[in-house]
């Protein structure tokens, strides 16, 4: 019954299709509730696209009506022409760049609180094989990958064909036989491009794991610098990152070799581009077929149509990076969340009694290593338990498989006599007051940290809990008091505060049944004293589990559980274990007396 | 530490010059290549000025084809020459790069432990990733493309004003306003771009905050308040996404019309003089034509700028570490390193005398309140087996590391045979030991590489024995490639037990006069230690090993133990001693018994 968790493979690297019809549709999915903001784009972009081409023609009108004629009339109204084109490109390429902004931004807004939403509710299993920094990468460089879809993809490319489009009509339209003079460089450019285009993605990809490997040895190099120092490598070593860095340089020259001839063949071709339309195109004039204006027009279109031929496939490789970045967040969208409410969750009548009851509980993190072997207790309303053992002796699994953190793998674990996992998730985590070892805070403040934001904990209640547990001294202190910020995991608060702070939180919410992990770091007698008086204000008339260290409350407890190796191998009150001879809480009893 | 005299800092200019200097003849042919390109392009506007006048006066197709065969002659020219002064130029600066990050690399080397325990792993990387890769950016493009600038603007200016002053002066006075323009928003842009960086930061970390804690957010039922606070720190994202968007529009916009704007001007008033008769209609073209190629060096002007003043900044932060002096002599600048494992072991009675340390003070003002180690007086012999015991944090490892001297050695104060190991070279001082640190580090490299990593020279047999004593041949079966295993997050992941032997391994593989166990073996089950140790009696029989452990049944055979307690010798003498004082040492050993009866493994 274990929940199955993605295989750990390195995807980072791989780089998929350009275009994958079935990540594209679920793309899709996520644009579809902002496709009026695509389509304003898409008119924004033709409008530009116009503006833009009108401006050769404008140049041509003046040269062919007014400046050939030696005209002056009219001359001002086909400038006033060319700055109304101007300024419409400029109004409308701005909207349109805020548009499509506005339009990739939401939708990457809606992928990336969905992976966040999605991770939420994925078992704790999930997190322990997956690392952290990989699912950041989801979260962040991923999501980035597939906004470049809009800023610098999809609407782009369609933007660039239009664009050329409109300037083949016009060539054409103009003077069809300059146009296919015009045309004919075409070819020859097209394969420059795809040849060197083809080269250099290789180039730059070498170029990429290059940067890696070097990256990856500096990195090493400086977590394992004392090591290469003792052994006295740095020569050796010196060597090895000589060796990287050449072959990184040479890739880079390389790269920058295929660049070079690329700009280079490129301007060259437009050069040629611009002869044959001055040959072809001044040949004609002479022969009275055509005009100067539409000789200067053709010079200014075909400037304007080699630019996006030489950036598709750059678009292209924008393309490959967000289909494979899209292919990962899917894949972990589509991670099944297996610990979740039944379909029809058991009543919880008014507040529960707070019975508990372990029945042949087995359970392991991993295949074939149970950590909890065949464990049976019950705990009976209001009794205080505590459980002891040596680190690694399952205590704490007890409680994540109590919250349902991890679900049993054989026997059940029964709460006022219904199975747990018949439970609403949230409603059974609710009923059950967990004090955590790390006294874990939340971002936000004081306040919120011991409401949790639930309404139902009113700020007079929150105030009343830090009363109960005597937190309410050094809150009083704060600045800003109940509304203090917490920095990063509490880390401006002391352990002992911290651990009040979590007290207050559980009395807040006053549970039938409190779990406390109790803390093992060592605080100043002072606060110690009064963590202890607030425990007891705790504790009081709830069913309690208490995995403790501190002798007193070992002591202060109805009975204890002592588990050793993922058994359960003595249970009875304090004077009872004591008294066991050769038993392991008497001899844990016996050394705890004399070191302190 | 000591950081080059503020004032005697050389200006900017000069200390790019230092790594730009080897390439000085190659920076020149570029620079020539340049001059020559940019002539040949500008040569073509005006061979297609005298075209169009040729074709309004009516000259013959011959003619035409002439200019036509002539451009194409020029644009072929100036392909061949654009991609050397390319190659030149920016392979220039690849190769300074590499040149700098040899430099940068080989000084980290150089610098002991409290560089780096003073500097995090992420800083000096981006220091050596991103600076250098700014520092690149400057030699190359930012050359480049100012370079370039110059010589356009130079040239077309004298070409603009040679067709006509009067239009030159009108059509550039927009030129100005456009540029300042483009600046304005292109620092705004960069302004609202850190705002975006740093609210993905923001999110980042609290995703990260999130995710490791996952456990506490689904116990306190925190879900659905995490994924509200994470969509509204997403909305804050979006808001200054948006609000960059909104000048990023502005600013490409704006660049989008400023060769337009040029075109306009000409059309409106160099049309007017055209048929005024004071231009040519070839005039016009050509005019328009240089116009144009103004356009993008006023844009990239502003870029040029920022090019200069990021990698200024990188360089201040390049040469923060390059400043800093090595406070141990580095054994990259002790001579006889061609083969440090050659050279004459050091041996002998280890002598600690008086030694108080301090981390990061200079050697001779030690204040004694804040001393890691104080007044510690021990004696071991050669051939002699010395246990370190104490609680976490009481100078065990610090004491250890003084004796491959990690950090500076006060004088006097740990001698080795009778030497100070302060006249010791660092080179030949660490390579008589055999060290194994507390936290087993393993390179990303094969088993085999990494248990030579010392002795790369070391003979099968040194490799067989060394995996005898670390008891890892049962471990090497079960590697996918045995000792060819790649280790690391890239490679098989060896189980902390295992990576602690192969450290090991990698520690006896030289034979070391003198071999040190920072509690080297805690993730080692007790059996295997126990075997291991009894192997090394063998192995390091005639040698000195100085052993720090927590485990009761490695300590019995030791000839010494010497129980440390924050930073002071606290008890010393046989287990038998020690165990019979009842001290510090007899409780901690009972403990341990217990807890080796009891424990979870």
């Amino acid at each position: 019954m274990r929940p199955s968790a993605p295989p750990s493979i390195h995807e980072e690297e791989r780089l998929g299709k350009a275009y994958d019809a079935r990540m594209v549709r679920r793309l899709w999915s996520y644009v579809r509730p902002h496709r009026a903001l695509v389509l304003l784009s898409m008119v924004l972009l033709l409008a530009v696209s116009a503006a833009q081409l009108a401006q050769p023609y404008l140049v041509k009108v003046a040269i062919d009506d007014y400046i050939s004629k030696r005209s002056l009339e009219g001359l001002g109204g086909v400038a006033a022409l060319f700055l109304a084109a101007l300024i419409a490109e400029f109004v409308l390429r701005f909207a349109q760049i805020y548009v499509l902004e506005r339009t990739g931004q939401n939708v990457v807004f809606d992928i990336r609180s969905h992976v966040f939403a999605h991770l939420q509710h994925l078992p704790s299993a999930f997190f322990d094989r997956n690392p952290v920094g990989r699912l950041m990468t989801r979260l962040t460089s991923d999501v980035e990958a597939l906004h470049e879809v809009f800023t610098s993809g999809v609407v782009v490319i369609l933007t660039d064909l239009i664009k050329l489009a409109g300037i083949v009509a016009i060539l054409v339209w103009m003077d069809w036989r300059l146009a296919l003079v015009t045309f004919t460089v075409l070819p020859p450019l097209l394969i420059v491009t795809w040849y060197f285009r083809i080269r250099m993605r290789r180039a730059y990809r070498r170029v990429r794991l290059l940067v890696a490997r070097l990256n990856a040895f500096l990195q090493e190099s400086v977590t394992g610098m004392r090591v290469v120092q003792i052994f006295v490598r740095e020569r050796a070593n010196l060597e090895r990152f000589h060796e990287i860095n050449r072959d990184h340089r040479d890739a880079q020259l390389k790269s920058v070799q295929y660049d070079s001839i690329f700009s280079a063949a490129a301007e060259m071709i437009s050069s040629v581009t611009l002869a044959a339309i001055v040959w072809a195109g001044g040949s004609r004039i002479l022969s009275g077929a055509t005009t100067f204006g539409t000789l200067v027009a053709f010079i200014e279109y075909a400037g304007k149509f080699f630019r996006p031929l030489q950036e598709l496939s750059q678009r292209y490789t924008v393309m490959q990076s967000a289909m494979s970045a899209a292919e990962r967040i899917f894949k972990l969208l589509d991670t099944e969340i297996p610990i979740k409410s039944p379909p029809k969750p058991a009543r919880i009548e008014k507040r529960l009694r707070g019975e508990i009851v372990f029945e042949n509980v087995t359970f392991g993190y991993n295949e074939g290593e149970p950590v909890l072997h065949d464990v049976s207790f019950r705990i009976r309303p209001g009794e205080r338990v505590a459980v002891v053992g040596w680190t690694g002796a399952g205590k704490s699994t007890l409680i994540r498989l109590l919250v349902r953190l991890y679900d049993v793998q054989e026997g059940r674990i029964l709460f006022d006599g219904i199975d747990i996992r018949e439970y609403d998730l949230q409603e059974l985590r609710r009923s059950i007051g967990v004090v955590l070892q790390d006294h874990f805070l939340f971002a936000g403040t004081v306040e919120g940290n011991i409401s949790l934001g639930d309404p139902r904990v009113s700020p007079e209640r929150v105030r009343q809990a830090a009363e109960a547990v005597r937190a309410d001294r050094f809150i009083d202190r704060l600045p800003k008091g109940y509304g203090e910020e917490v920095r990063e995991r509490g880390s401006n608060f002391s352990v002992g505060e911290k651990q009040l702070l979590s007290f207050a939180r559980a009395v807040a919410f006053d549970p039938a049944v409190l779990v406390l992990d109790e803390a093992t770091a060592s605080v100043d007698p002072e606060t110690e004293r009064r963590i202890q008086d607030a425990l007891e204000t705790l504790l009081r008339g709830r069913t309690s589990i208490i995995i403790a260290h501190r002798l007193a409350t070992i002591r202060g407890a109805d009975r204890i559980l002592v588990l050793h190796r993922g058994r359960l191998l003595e249970e009875g009150s304090h004077e009872k274990l004591v008294a066991l001879e050769g038993g392991l809480y008497s001899k844990l009893y016996r050394l705890q007396t004399s070191e302190s | 530490m000591r950081r080059a005299d503020r004032d005697g800092t050389p200006p900017v200019m000069a200390r790019f010059w230092v790594f730009a200097r080897p390439y000085l003849p190659t920076y020149m042919v570029g620079l020539l290549l340049l001059l020559l390109t940019n002539g040949l392009s500008l040569w073509i506007p005006w061979l297609l000025r005298d075209a169009i006048d040729a074709i309004e006066a009516g000259t013959e197709l011959r003619v035409l084809a002439g200019f036509a065969g002539a451009m194409i002659g020029v644009a072929l020219l100036q392909g061949i020459v654009r991609t050397l002064s390319r190659l030149t130029i920016l392979g220039n600066a690849r190769r300074v790069a590499y040149d700098i990050r040899n430099r940068f690399f080989e000084h980290l080397q150089r610098l002991g432990a409290n560089f780096y325990d003073t500097h995090r792993t992420g800083d000096i990387m981006s220091r050596g990733v991103n600076d250098i890769r700014l520092l690149q950016s400057f030699y190359g493009p930012g050359v480049l493309n100012f370079l370039n600038t110059v010589i356009i603007y130079v040239a077309t200016l004298a070409l603009l004003l040679s067709i006509d002053v009067q239009l030159t002066l009108i059509s550039l006075a927009l030129y100005p306003v456009l540029l300042l323009g483009v600046n304005l928003l292109s620092r705004r842009v960069y302004g609202r771009s850190l705002a975006v960086q740093e609210q993905l930061a923001t999110i980042s970390n609290r995703a990260q905050e999130n995710i490791s804690g996952i456990q506490q957010v689904k116990t306190y039922v925190q879900e659905e308040r995490e994924i509200s606070d994470f969509r509204e720190l997403c909305a804050e994202f979006r808001r200054r996404n948006l609000a960059m968007a909104s000048v990023r529009g502005g600013m490409v916009s704006l660049i989008g019309i400023v060769s337009g704007v040029g075109t306009l001007v000409v059309l409106f008033v160099g049309g007017r003089f055209v048929i005024e008769g004071r231009l040519t209609f070839g005039d016009f073209v050509a005019f328009n034509a240089y116009l144009g190629l103004l356009a993008w060096p006023t844009v990239a002007m502003g870029w040029i700028i920022n090019v200069f003043q990021r990698g200024a900044g990188a360089m201040d932060r390049l040469e923060e570490v390059l400043d800093q002096e090595p406070d141990v002599p580095a054994a990259l600048d002790e001579g006889s390193e061609e083969a440090p494992e050659r050279a004459e072991p050091v041996d002998g009675d280890i002598e600690i005398r008086g030694l108080t340390f301090v981390y990061g003070a200079r050697t001779e003002e030690v204040d004694p309140r804040v001393a890691t180690l104080r007044d510690i007086d021990l004696t071991i012999p050669r051939g002699s087996r010395l246990a370190l015991v104490g609680p976490v944090g009481s100078g065990k490892s610090t004491l250890v590391n003084l004796l491959a001297r990690v950090y500076p050695v006060p004088r006097g104060t740990i001698l080795i045979g009778g030497v100070d190991i302060n006249d010791i070279p660092v080179s030949r001082l660490r390579t008589s030991l055999g060290y194994v640190p507390q936290e087993a580090f393993l390179f990303s490299r094969s088993v085999k590489e990494n248990i030579l990593f010392g002795q790369p020279d070391a003979s099968d047999d040194e490799i067989e024995r060394a995996i005898d004593v670390s008891r890892l041949a049962g471990d090497l079966e079960s590697f996918p490639e045995g000792l060819e295993t790649i280790v690391g997050e890239r490679g098989f992941t060896l189980s902390g037990g295992q990576r602690q032997r192969a450290t090991l391994a990698r520690a006896v593989v030289g034979d070391p006069r003198i071999l040190i166990l920072d509690d080297s073996l805690s993730s080692v089950d007790a059996d295997t230690e126990r075997a291991i140790l009894t192997e090394l009696d063998v192995v390091m029989r005639d040698r000195t090993t100085i052993f720090i452990s927590h485990r009761p049944s490695a300590l019995a055979d030791m000839d010494r133990i010497v129980f440390v307690e924050r930073g002071r010798i606290v008890e010393s003498g046989t287990h038998d001693e020690l165990m019979s004082k009842e001290g510090a040492y007899a409780r901690l050993f009972h403990r341990q018994m217990l807890e080796r009866d009891l424990g979870p493994s």
